[in-house]
């Protein structure tokens, strides 16, 4: 029997939770013990404050039990219902004590100009993992704020393009975009470091 | 030029793609496997995807909280948990003191409840420590496999390492193993076939028992009836060594320096939990079970392949298809030993010129036979 995502002794998710609405503590430690952490991880790529994360964590637990009578009784998914509310909470705090930097940035600026051809794309099939490796650190390090948060969600936390609008209050069509570009940035910065080797390589030649 | 529909960003992207390689599944691979059968030309790019895909998700996964955030988390919402809503109401004083008094008692009876449970909980020696802090520390992607059966059972590891668990044990992993090292806790029994890998040693955590190795076979008896941990190794070398719970990597590593090291035909006892030896480094008696995989030898002279499937099927317990007419000609000699189950199947299959394809405990085996 191999189960991918178990719910302690509780067989289902949703018994889980109504184990939860009925005041169950054991339930209730269960949740936290089981999200809190890729809740923190996601919470950490919408602020850079971790004590604004560590809050907002606190808070939407202390409201989630607090409030356990009164929660919806249908719930698809815990986790999903969890990452909303942690949004929201987050950026509610953010507005409310503006941080020193611009929160969201809505013009999404390109990284780089897109001027080389899709055909080098071919070129990084075929290097070793370690560079690979490497390249994506560096290119996450750049990406704007929302487009790592869409990759956080969609390869990290697994949830899906539809999931992904929700959780971010934007259509699907935008969160397409954000992976998009996100990928396409990846694909620019890599072409951007073959074209710079070519060029030293090139220079003993002069 | 051939058309090809999917590029690298193109398959990065792909929905069904991103959920073969987080989650695969038998019907995933069949279909992955089959659009690679059609365009060969695509293996490559696969590949580097699915390579991508793992970096991603390891990538922006990392800002996990430290154990300490963790529990002041914790605690604050613990706290929080035994505050009552303000009383209103002003005018019966007398009997809202009374209640008070009683609710304090409760409270302080509830938190001390809770505390009691917590340290049973997190202070019981034994593997549910091991299995909470040391493999699954995200808790997430974590798979269990239970042998409910009565008989063995071989469980596929991602790497393509295998497990043959016995009845009742039972075994976690992590479904994506990309970071340095490849996890996975046991409880009860089982023979490990591991694929070799220097840059990334494989742990078996049982019961404050770590073994630990770059790629060989051995078997880890840490049933619970018998209060030790017993490590026998067939091939290769391992290291076996006790941690404490919560240990820090340092603390491991130390105690790792301090380990058994155990070689072919070797094995070690150990008390479950403090790591006291029981039975020091000695060579073990084989016992001629041909039942029992860890003392089969897998090794064929040229051995009708038909008797080589048998042999398989009886040591993982597994059932392997094939068409008898036709294999039944095909002789074998190879030496199958320390090989995880894939790999064994892998070169049965390149000898006879044949194709393999695992499906839980089926196997299927598809080749044209030989003259």
């Amino acid at each position: 029997m191999v189960t991918e995502d178990t719910f302690g002794r509780w067989e289902t998710e949703q018994q889980l939770w109504l184990a939860l609405r009925q005041g169950d503590e054991q339930a209730f430690t269960f949740i936290f013990e089981k999200y809190h952490r890729t809740l923190y991880n996601y919470g950490c790529k919408l602020t850079t404050h971790t004590a604004v994360t560590e809050d907002a964590i606190q808070d939407i637990f202390i409201d989630i039990w607090r409030l356990r009578a009164n929660l919806t009784e249908h719930i698809s998914s815990i986790k999903f219902y969890l990452y909303r509310t942690l949004r929201r909470r987050i950026h509610q705090t953010l507005d409310k004590y503006p941080a020193t930097e611009e929160i969201t940035d809505l013009s999404e600026p390109d990284i780089m100009p897109l001027s080389f051809s899709d055909s080098q794309t071919l070129l990084i099939e075929s290097e070793s993992n370690l560079i690979r490796a490497q390249r994506i650190r560096e290119l996450l390090a750049l990406l704007p704020e929302r487009q790592l948060e869409a990759i956080t969600l969609r390869y990290f936390d697994e949830f899906s393009i539809e999931e992904i609008g929700q959780i971010m209050g934007v259509n699907e069509k935008s969160v397409r975009n954000f992976l998009y570009k996100a990928l396409t940035a990846f694909r620019q910065t890599q072409n951007f470091i073959i074209n710079f080797l070519l060029i030293i390589c090139a220079l003993p030649i002069f | 030029m051939k058309y090809t529909p999917y590029s690298l960003t193109d398959l990065i992207r792909h929905d069904a793609f991103i959920a073969w390689v987080l989650n695969p599944d038998a019907e995933s691979d069949a279909y992955w496997k089959g659009f690679l059968e059609q365009y060969p030309e695509k293996t490559k790019t696969v590949e580097s995807a699915r390579e991508y895909i793992y970096l991603l998700a390891e990538d922006t996964g990392r800002n996990r909280p430290t154990e300490a955030q963790s529990s002041k988390m914790w605690k604050v919402v613990e706290d929080s948990m035994y505050v009552e809503e303000p009383v209103a109401a002003e005018e019966e004083k007398p009997v809202v003191h009374a209640w008070r008094w009683l609710r304090v008692a409760a409270s302080v009876a509830l938190i001390c409840g809770i505390g009691a449970m917590s340290f049973w909980y997190f202070l019981r020696p034994g593997e549910m420590i091991s299995l909470r802090q040391k493999v699954a520390p995200a808790g997430k992607g974590s798979i269990e496999v239970v042998n409910a059966s009565a008989a063995k059972r071989i469980v596929l590891l991602p790497d393509g390492s295998s497990v043959v668990l016995d009845p009742g044990s039972q075994l976690s992993y992590q479904k994506m193993q990309t970071g340095q090292k490849r996890e996975v806790t046991l409880v009860g029994k089982g023979f490990f076939e591991i694929v070799k890998d220097p840059g990334k040693p494989f742990l078996v955590y049982s019961r404050g028992i770590v073994t630990k190795v770059l790629g060989t076979s051995f078997s880890v008896d840490a049933r619970e009836k018998t209060g030790q941990v017993k490590v026998e190794v067939k091939t290769g070398k391992v290291t076996v060594f006790p941690v404490s719970t919560g240990a820090t990597e340092m603390e491991v590593s130390n105690a790792e320096k301090k380990g058994f090291i155990l070689y072919p035909d070797q094995r070690i006892a150990l008390t479950a939990g403090s790591g006291k030896v029981l039975k020091p480094v000695e060579a073990s008696i084989r016992e001629l079970d041909q039942q029992d995989i860890s003392s089969q030898l897998f090794v064929f002279d040229e051995t009708p392949v038909t008797e080589v499937f048998k042999a398989l099927e009886a040591a993982y317990n597994v059932k392997i298809i094939y068409n008898v007419d036709a294999l039944e000609k095909c002789p074998l000699t190879a030496t199958l030993v320390g090989q995880p189950f894939s790999k064994k199947l892998a070169v049965i299959c390149n000898a006879i010129d044949a194709t393999y394809e695992i499906n839980g405990d089926q196997v299927r085996i598809t080749g044209n036979g030989c003259k």
